[in-house]
């Protein structure tokens, strides 16, 4: 999975899971900030978006993996789903 | 619409039914835990929007869920894949299966049905969204709870997960539960979802959607594609 296709599939979840506007995540960089910025982005829907982070990349997030600073920007979360997937392979 | 009931294990359960004198009747598998309460709306849209073309539906309640009264922390895949067949028998027999989400992890035997699926989710999906969700309400509460914690609350015999009383049965064979695949079954998935699918409908997972609302864009396509597949 190249970088743009992991960039695509995480904006997809998170428009998804958070019911955002699909023009407002293709307007996220990477200081885009999220967790206290977007008040749709909960510690409830920070559950299901970790989930569906897993399902989509086939890939496990373990409770350690999870902090304050995974969800801080866009840039820190699409980092985090990059390193993850290339330590899979 | 009409509310009617079937029973299973001693228990009446309800099922709602629209087009009950249409000839062809689909059966209506819905997601599990909240995921249901999510897509409930939908799918009752979905029947009713089938009915205007002919198409009668049956919503049941699955034991444990909705307004059932059975004890939840006694429920298993397979008490659910009773209820199943207590429903084409004493209901009507499904032309087609439509299963949502975890509604896919149900077994179920209807020869003479067409199977057809909305973005099926494994078991082990589910039960981290829940344990998640779990840790998340307590952490909160200034508790500090570990999925490894839950599963051995599990393990001792019951877990309450974001509201939901699991027992032991249940919780191990979600785990390991993959979705059913039933001969010629259609997956469809949502244009998000890039896993492999027979169809990609438009609409909005509403399922994931702590304010899910409604989305007629996705009615209309689930119902489409439901059509097709049964005049296949």
């Amino acid at each position: 999975m190249n970088d743009s296709e992991i960039d695509r599939i995480l904006r997809a979840v998170l428009q998804d899971v958070l019911g955002l506007d699909a023009e407002q995540v293709a307007e996220f960089d990477a200081e885009t900030e999220l967790f206290g910025a977007l008040p749709e982005l909960d510690s409830m829907a920070v559950a299901g978006l970790l989930t569906e982070i897993e399902d989509r990349f086939d890939i496990m997030v373990d409770d350690d993996d999870v902090d304050g600073a995974l969800f801080e920007n866009y840039g820190s979360l699409l980092a985090f789903a990059t390193q993850k997937l290339s330590a899979r392979s | 619409m009409t509310i009617t009931q079937y029973q299973c294990g001693g228990h009446a359960e309800l099922c709602l039914r629209t087009g009950q004198d249409h000839q062809q009747q689909v059966l209506l598998i819905p997601p599990l835990f909240d995921e249901m309460n999510r897509m409930r709306r939908s799918l009752v849209q979905v029947m009713q929007r089938l009915d205007a073309a002919g198409v009668g539906c049956i919503l049941p309640d699955l034991p444990g869920c909705n307004e059932s009264l059975v004890p939840p922390e006694t429920l298993s895949l397979a008490r659910w894949s009773e209820a199943l067949s207590e429903v084409g028998r004493q209901i009507a027999p499904p032309s087609l299966v439509a299963s949502f989400r975890g509604g896919c992890l149900i077994a179920y035997d209807f020869t003479d049905a067409k199977s057809w699926q909305l973005s099926p989710v494994s078991g082990s999906a589910l039960l981290r969204t829940l344990m998640r969700t779990e840790i998340a309400a307590a952490k909160t509460m200034g508790q500090s709870l570990s999925m490894a914690i839950l599963e051995q609350h599990a393990r001792d015999g019951l877990v309450c997960l974001a509201g939901n009383p699991i027992g032991a049965d249940l919780f191990f064979q979600l785990q390991n539960a993959e979705p059913t695949q039933p001969a010629n079954c259609r997956i469809a998935r949502l244009s998000g979802d890039s896993k492999p699918a027979d169809c990609v409908l438009t609409g909005d997972p509403l399922w994931l959607r702590a304010e899910p609302g409604e989305d007629s864009v996705l009615v209309e396509a689930i119902c489409a594609d439901i059509l097709e597949h049964l005049s296949a």
